[in-house]
């Protein structure tokens, strides 16, 4: 055939378009640091103890109780003597008033912060980004119904919605998940809106009509792939905020319930003794919660630059 | 022998970019004198706006001169300082872009824009910079140039905005004006006004102007030599009777012959796609850079680079030579001399070409609409007009509209933007809701929207989009769009759907290996080939094609327009096809409506059409397009202003608020009654109150 095809072109592999995406990420100093920083918890968080190192060890009996791996002692384990103790070898960060092991408490804090962030942004992202195709798609009165609430609800400040929420349901892992979920989706339900209505203006959409396809089928297949990018970023960056929050509400004492490690609590136990000398339980909660947080913005960042590279 | 006002001397620019420094324009060298208008032809991706760029030095930070010279009045202006380059910009050089409306600031009113152009540059006083705003907006023609200076840019309609950058471009005297693309943005006839305008002040004023245009017929009209550029070199440069007559590079002979001609149609020519594309200036050939694409090349063009060099000039003219020109014929190929140019006019390979229109005695009408309305609700408050409340204000797309089509033929739909035909398409197909009239096709009515039809009437009715950047998701692959369709309508078992997008790919011209392609990895052609297929992949029986090629190049808008042709021919489907270009539609339709502010003005065969008896409207709109070839003389009607607003229509005759023939009316009766339908010749029909007798005999 003599045509417009004859120039040869090779269609990268999906692996191989992987690896470029990978190595153009690793290109953006901001994206490497984000991305250590993050997978450093990520890391601290699965290999805190054998879950992942030794899984035989759980498998086959129960007396294997060697000690935590990475993070070297139980979460709840008191040292007989060893109150409010400065860093030593023994405990890398001291030790609280409670004889606790703050490095243990730290490490497995990261556990509930990166379940829990997540899933509170993910139900988030399932809410507002369907409320925000439906504002979008149909717009009309369901856009102004959909809004309107939506606006009400930003209308309202967030801790306020927090303690509203939190008060009334009592702190537990759900609630927390909620809390997050019902100050983040209005949010989230702009962006998706916004996307909506200069996607849904393309001919690929009006295609879409001239089959006759449902609305479902034009808003979640034909739309959203194509709004991925940028909820991508978006979700990154709400995570952060959603470990923000986490932290705001331990610190409170709102979140989950005292033996706990999250870093909000830490740094609420620790508070206390903040002018008695003894910084290490603050620091190390807020220290930790500040880390993540700018890993994952530095990682939106680096996301963010990727995707206007490729438009 | 005059010194040129701007010469490119074997100029090179190239751009840094992550793989290294890519060279976007190489070997150009051209001269401008005094007085002269250069055009610069050619497809996009050919380096054109780079060379105009490569000019005044305004090429990014990634952009440089990579080799050669540019000589301005004769002094060398590579190497120059920002500062000096700044200075001369202002003063020496003027630049007009594509579209007015990112030109002017929007924030600032007119006067002040273009007070600012004298006062900062010359250090004039505002009362004497006012004073020559007033006479140069006077020399554009501009109505009430007081008035406009007070305008904010967006009080004032498209061309008189061209004409305000135009003139603002011309406040310092340049010596050189640089136009890149100016009437692209235009409707043909904004447009057509534009070029007299650009062709009366090139007789006017002594500035070299370099005038960059894809469109042949443009440069056929204004400018005195034509310059053709490929891939990033020049590859043949003359005057411009020359290059039409007598082109002899094989690229400028294939450009030539990819354009329909006003008045050809389907029956007794065809058209000429050139093969490929261009290559990426990365990714360049060895030898000559068109021998890809080239029909008469011998394996030494892809060894051999090609120079430039002169031959003899055969039509030439002794008022270019008055100029200090020089009437040199250049071009870049070793065989130029061997080719006949004479090829280019043939009518070519048969057996596209389709009978002419036969009008069966009792042909099957398929699509029957009948006094349809489209309004749309503007202005007011969603949440009032929720509840039935707020102030209801009509924008009156389509208003009034009937036409029948028989079964295999095309009804074209011509008019300039806003005249709603975008809108009679989309609520024939239903994305639109229709608020009055009818329309059938075949038993079926039409009033429903898209998503609560049958699905077997939605079936029969597909649309292909004008935006191939737009028409397919970019998130699927090619393959899975085509699909689609083929899965709803259930068009073949799910076993056979991967054969028969393969056979549909093929059917577009595409090989397999697309059907594993994301639409970013495609040129605009093959998008729209794609868009194509999956349109004809439920095997409609009507197809509704909205502007399909207009946004392509020339040389591919051929092989698509061939290939609709084709698939039409071999389903018999019928098609209603919507374009600006006259020339397009003429070679493609059996039959034509001319739309205006809502109304069809004119409808009948096309052949009808492009001859006498016609509507006034139709009549400016065919002086109006742009001609390919300078030695046609075409009337000049021009009009003014822009279709007035749906929201609020004329009373009467719509058009007579911009007819150039109302004066052949007694008693106002444009304004005042509407006109009725007169019949000339076989399914002709005028709306105007002139009779069909006189309209004939107007010139």
């Amino acid at each position: 055939m003599v045509n417009a095809q004859s120039v040869p072109f090779t269609r990268p592999a999906r692996e191989s378009k992987l690896r470029a995406a990978l190595g153009n990420l690793i290109g953006s100093p901001a994206a490497v640091v984000g991305l250590a920083l993050v997978l450093f918890w990520i890391i601290m968080a699965l290999g805190a103890d054998d879950l992942l190192v030794r899984p035989d060890c759980w498998a086959a009996s129960s007396d294997c109780t060697t000690t935590p791996l990475l993070a070297r002692y139980d979460a709840q384990q008191s040292f007989r003597g060893q109150v409010l103790k400065p860093p030593s070898a023994e405990h890398w960060i001291g030790t609280d008033r409670q004889a606790r092991d703050i490095w243990a408490r730290t490490v497995y804090g990261s556990r509930i912060v990166l379940l829990l962030a997540p899933i509170s942004v993910i139900v988030a992202l399932l809410v507002g980004g369907s409320l925000g195709l439906m504002a979008g798609y149909f717009g009309g009165w369901v856009d102004e119904v959909v809004m309107r609430i939506l606006d009400a609800m930003i209308g309202i400040p967030s801790i306020l919605l927090y303690l509203v929420i939190l008060a009334a349901l009592g702190p537990s892992p759900l609630t927390i998940v909620l809390a997050v979920t019902v100050t983040g989706a209005p949010g989230i339900a702009k962006l998706v809106r916004s996307l909506t209505l200069d996607i849904k203006t393309r001919d690929y959409i009006a295609a879409a009509q001239t089959r006759g396809e449902s609305p479902w089928y034009i808003m979640f297949v034909e739309i959203l792939p194509n709004a991925r990018g940028p909820i991508l970023i978006d979700a990154m960056l709400r995570m952060g905020y959603a470990v923000f929050a986490m932290g705001t509400l331990g610190f409170l004492g709102l979140g989950l319930p005292p033996p706990s490690p999250d870093w909000g609590s830490i740094v609420n136990a620790g508070r206390a003794q903040l002018l008695g000398g003894h910084p290490w339980g603050a620091l190390a909660g807020s220290i930790a919660t500040a880390t993540l947080v700018l890993g994952l913005n530095l990682l939106a960042d680096g996301l963010q630059e990727q995707l206007n590279r490729y438009r | 022998m005059e010194v040129p006002v701007i010469s490119a001397k074997n100029l090179a620019i190239s751009y840094e970019t992550r793989k290294g420094d890519i060279r976007a324009v190489r070997d150009v060298s051209f001269d401008i004198f005094k007085g002269e208008t250069l055009g610069l032809v050619g497809e996009s991706g050919c380096g054109k706006s780079t060379v105009a760029f490569g000019l005044v030095n305004y090429l990014g930070r990634n952009g440089k001169v990579a080799s050669g010279d540019i000589v301005f009045q004769g002094e060398s202006l590579v190497g120059k300082s920002e500062n000096e380059l700044r200075k001369l910009r202002g003063n020496k050089i003027s630049m007009v872009y594509q579209d007015p409306m990112t030109s002017l600031n929007p924030v600032m009113r007119v006067g002040e824009q273009m007070n600012e152009v004298l006062t900062t540059h010359q250090n004039m006083s505002r009362e004497d910079a006012r004073a020559r705003c007033i006479t140069m907006l006077k020399r554009v023609y501009m109505p009430v140039p007081e008035a406009v200076l007070e305008r904010y840019p967006h009080q004032i309609s498209g061309g008189q905005q061209q004409r305000i950058v135009i003139a603002m471009a011309l406040l310092n005297n340049p010596a050189l004006l640089i136009m890149d693309e100016p009437t692209t943005a235009l409707d043909v006839t904004i447009e057509a006004a534009v070029l007299d305008l650009i062709a009366d002040l090139r007789r006017d004023i002594d500035t070299a102007i370099l005038f960059i245009s894809h469109n042949l017929g443009v440069v056929a009209r204004v400018c005195e030599r034509v310059g053709v550029m490929y891939a990033g070199e020049l590859v043949e440069l003359a005057s411009v009777g020359e290059i039409f007559a007598n082109p002899r590079h094989p690229y400028t002979q294939g450009l030539l012959r990819a354009i329909p001609r006003l008045g050809s149609d389907k029956a007794t020519s065809m058209l000429h796609p050139i093969r490929g594309r261009v290559p990426a200036p990365s990714a360049l050939p060895p030898g000559c850079v068109f021998e890809p694409r080239c029909d008469h090349a011998k394996p030494a063009c892809s060894v051999n680079r090609q120079i430039m060099r002169e031959i003899p000039d055969v039509i030439g003219s002794a008022n270019l030579t008055a100029l200090g020109t020089s009437k040199s014929h250049k071009v870049r190929c070793e065989l130029a001399e061997q080719l006949d140019p004479k090829d280019f006019l043939s009518t070519g390979d048969a057996s596209l070409m389709t009978a002419p229109l036969t009008s069966p005695e009792f042909p099957e009408m398929v699509l029957d609409v009948d006094m349809l309305r489209t309004h749309y609700r503007s202005g007011g408050n969603a949440l009032l007009g929720a509840f039935g409340l707020g102030k209801q204000n009509n924008v009156k797309a389509v208003d009034g509209v009937s036409f029948q089509l028989p079964r295999g033929k095309s009804l074209g739909v011509v008019g300039e933007s806003g005249s709603g035909k975008s809108t009679l398409v989309k609520t024939i197909i239903g994305l639109e809701d229709m608020t009055g009239g009818s329309a059938r096709f075949m038993s079926f009515s039409l009033d429903k929207n898209a998503r609560h039809r049958d699905i077997g009437l939605v079936k029969e009715l597909q649309m292909v989009f004008q935006n191939p950047d737009a028409t397919l998701n970019p998130a699927y692959s090619v393959g899975r769009q085509i699909e689609r369709p083929l899965r709803r309508f259930k068009i073949v078992p799910p076993a056979e759907v991967r054969g028969e997008v393969t056979r549909l790919l093929h059917a577009v011209k595409l090989d397999d290996s697309y059907y594993d392609r994301l639409p970013r990895q495609l040129s605009g052609g093959e998008k729209q080939r794609i868009g194509i297929a999956r349109a004809f992949a439920g095997r409609p029986d009507l197809v509704l094609a909205d502007e399909p090629v207009s946004a392509l190049d020339v040389s591919v808008q051929a092989a698509v327009l061939n290939l609709l042709l084709g698939i039409q021919k071999e389903h018999g489907t019928t098609m209603i096809f919507i374009a600006h270009d006259l020339s397009v539609v003429r070679f493609f339709c059996d039959y034509i409506a001319v739309m205006y502010c809502g109304q069809i003005m004119e409808i009948g065969p096309a052949e009808a059409i492009y001859s006498p008896p016609n509507h006034p409207y139709t009549e400016s709109l065919l002086a109006a397009v742009p001609i390919p070839d300078p030695s046609i003389a075409q009337s000049r009607i021009r009009l003014d202003g822009s279709v007035p607003s749906p929201l609020n229509p004329p009373s009467g005759c719509r058009f007579h608020t911009r007819c150039p023939r109302r004066g052949l009316v007694p008693n106002n009766r444009c304004e005042t009654d509407v006109p009725e339908w007169q019949t000339s010749g076989v399914g002709h029909r005028i709306s105007c109150h002139i009779p069909v007798a006189q309209l004939s005999e107007l010139k």
